[in-house]
């Protein structure tokens, strides 16, 4: 939290050759009260090369400067604001940065110039589908303005119709888009499609914004694209969006392979867990301890605990780097824990990944697993990383445990969307590179198996006694 | 030919220059284009200029690392040092700056962010974070880390050889 005490502090004004001493203080982003001291007087609109005053012990020269009047103001006589280079007072006061507002244009012949190696089938095809794009927005805005008075029930069902018939012809029309737009990409190299991907989002920024879903994946606001509102959003599946326009834009990434696949990998994890139950149950009478890493908020919990004895039988750890995402889960299994009026054995941990190997005998720490599983997290590590991270999980694992591991395969057929659209890009994997992340680990028992969409792989590992 | 070398760094900025130059003739050697070379270059020196400044060489013997390993397809940079608990505050930066950079499709968004941040000024000294928005956009390199159980922190890059990469291409 920004302190916004009033700052006041004696300055200088430099006009020609003579210095004037003023008192100022901080008044808004831009401005600054003053008084003029000494008797000095000023009139409306003077100019002043400098405003001169020192901060922690630095002299600061800012300017040139306007002095303008206002109704005396507690005593101070007038305002004093920048006529060419505006600083930004907040940042010079609260965060000790000197910061011109024109700043944002330094970049502006770096930016100019990353267009110019954009082929030009690719300019094309994005100043059409920019028209297509507009063309469509406005029809159905103009629908939309239409039933805009009528009640809301009314308005439901009349944008219901809408989103049925042309809006669901508009998701063709999107579809074939994206053919068209992979025919032209498919020989570009990383370089290449990073350069049109950014051009892209430059040119349809307005529609991509239009989307709660495109929104959230471009903006990030976690730091991070596959927070847990946007595996809600893809797990709802619903139209969301402002306008019909929007929630068609929505809906359509939500219901692309990759999409559906973070859905099945749900149900996969959920059946893997009810197996894990139904076979545990026979031979042991413990709990069954489950590390889930990198786990959101964690909604397919609720998919395996149905029952007061399902929650009986379960020892859960849920890891994961954001703490929002932890206190989403542990709100959830509250609710659940009302719902079937019983406790449930769970453990959170904020920890990143990349720096919880630090932890010392982590299995002394967090006790061994008998089901460690992680849906979404090997898509982001890098081999040397994923390598680290999964024997570091395998060495967690009890003698007998099993493991589950998602990863995108390289085949996902959503990635150019993903990376192009919604600016949000994985590391893919082969099943080859996938297994090879356990090959120092002679002991592991692995396979690999698809969800129904094929863009999604789970590394299964069993761990078996040396 | 081997696809691997590794380059044990004592803490003295002054290696920093011999294992550019010994990296370079590995590359060379594999017949790597100029220009892919001087990327990996910067790259390297980056890596090692960050793990002189971070790591821990307070105990003798402690050293920086640097591991090359040159694939069909693929180059992979490591560089590990030390890391005591006086580095944790800056590894949890690096965390949410290389997750931040790899948001971005085009790390030049991340390049013009990051210039954006630096023409602010800090009345202080500050870290400006550049030189790892620069092997990724400059590099054209996948930025990623870890942190072992023995404190060995292990900065890595990787980054894919495609056509125009390889002199023979």
């Amino acid at each position: 939290m920004i302190d916004r005490e009033p700052i006041k502090f004696a300055a200088h004004l430099i006009q020609g050759e003579e210095k004037i001493s003023i008192e100022a203080k901080y008044a808004s982003k831009f401005s600054l009260l003053i008084r003029f001291l000494n008797g000095h007087k000023a009139d409306p609109g003077s100019e002043f090369s400098k405003l001169v005053f020192s901060k922690n012990g630095e002299e600061i020269k800012i300017g040139p400067c306007q002095y303008i009047t206002e109704p005396k103001k507690n005593g101070y006589q007038g305002r004093i604001v920048f006529s060419q280079d505006v600083y930004d007072l907040n940042s010079l006061f609260f965060e000790d940065k000197l910061e011109k507002l024109q700043a944002e244009f330094f970049n502006l012949p770096l930016i100019l110039a990353h267009k110019d190696d954009i082929e030009k089938c690719f300019r094309e095809y994005t100043a059409n589908l920019n028209y297509d794009l507009n063309v469509y927005k406005n029809l159905f805005d103009c629908l939309d303005a239409r039933y805009a008075d009528e009640p809301e029930v009314i308005k439901q069902h009349v944008q219901d119709a809408i989103i049925e018939t042309e809006g669901r012809k508009f998701m063709t029309f999107l579809d074939e888009k994206l053919e068209e737009f992979e025919d032209i990409i498919i020989n570009y190299s990383k370089k290449d499609h990073e350069r049109h991907g950014y051009y892209l989002r430059k040119q349809l920024w307005t529609f991509i914004m239009c989307s709660p879903f495109m929104t959230r994946t471009n903006l990030k606001p976690r730091g991070y694209s596959g927070d847990s509102v946007m595996m809600k959003m893809i797990y709802d599946n619903k139209y969301e969006g402002n306008s019909t326009f929007g929630k068609l834009m929505h809906k359509h990434p939500s219901e692309h392979p990759a999409a559906q696949a973070v859905r099945n990998r749900r149900d996969i994890i959920t059946k893997m867990l009810s197996k894990v139950k139904s076979t545990d149950m026979k031979t042991s009478s413990k709990k069954i301890k489950v590390l889930s890493v990198a786990c959101g908020p964690a909604f397919e919990i609720q998919d395996v605990l149905t029952t007061a004895e399902d929650c009986s039988r379960f020892h859960f750890t849920l890891l994961d780097q954001d703490a929002t995402a932890l206190s989403e889960a542990a709100s959830q299994l509250t609710q659940l824990e009302k719902k079937l009026g019983t406790k449930i054995e769970v453990e959170f941990l904020n920890e990143s990944v990349r720096t919880m190997l630090t932890t010392p005998k982590l299995d002394k720490m967090w006790g061994q697993f008998d089901y460690i599983y992680s849906m979404g997290l090997f898509d982001y590590l890098t081999t040397p990383v994923a390598k680290a991270v999964i024997e570091k999980l395998y060495q967690t694992l009890n003698i007998g445990g099993k493991m589950a591991i998602g990863n995108f395969h390289i085949s996902n057929p959503s990635r150019f969307y993903m990376e192009y659209w919604l600016d949000w890009v994985l590391y893919y994997r082969t099943e080859h590179e996938f297994i090879d992340l356990l090959k120092n680990v002679p002991s592991a028992g692995t396979k690999v198996l698809f969800e129904d969409t094929g863009s999604q792989m789970f590394l299964q590992v069993r761990k078996y006694d040396n | 030919m081997n696809n691997s070398i590794e380059f044990d760094v004592k803490p003295d900025w002054d290696e920093i220059e011999k294992v550019r130059n010994e990296s370079a003739d590995f590359l060379q050697s594999h017949e790597l284009s100029d220009d892919t070379i001087h990327s990996l270059s910067m790259i390297i020196s980056e890596l090692i200029e960050n793990g002189l400044k971070y790591g821990d060489f307070k105990t003798e013997g402690n050293k920086v690392v640097v591991i090359i390993n040159v694939a069909t397809n693929m180059i992979t940079v490591e560089v590990l040092n030390p890391v005591d608990e006086s580095a944790y505050e800056h590894l949890s930066k690096l965390d949410k700056t290389i997750q931040w950079i790899r948001g971005y499709q085009d790390p030049f968004e991340a390049y013009i962010e990051r210039i954006k941040e630096v023409s602010k000024k800090p009345l202080h000294d500050m870290e400006s974070g550049i030189g790892l928005v620069r092997i990724a956009y400059e590099g054209n390199a996948l930025l990623d880390f870890f942190v072992a159980e023995n404190n060995m922190l292990n900065v890595s890059v990787v980054s894919n050889l495609e056509k125009g990469d390889r002199v023979s291409s």
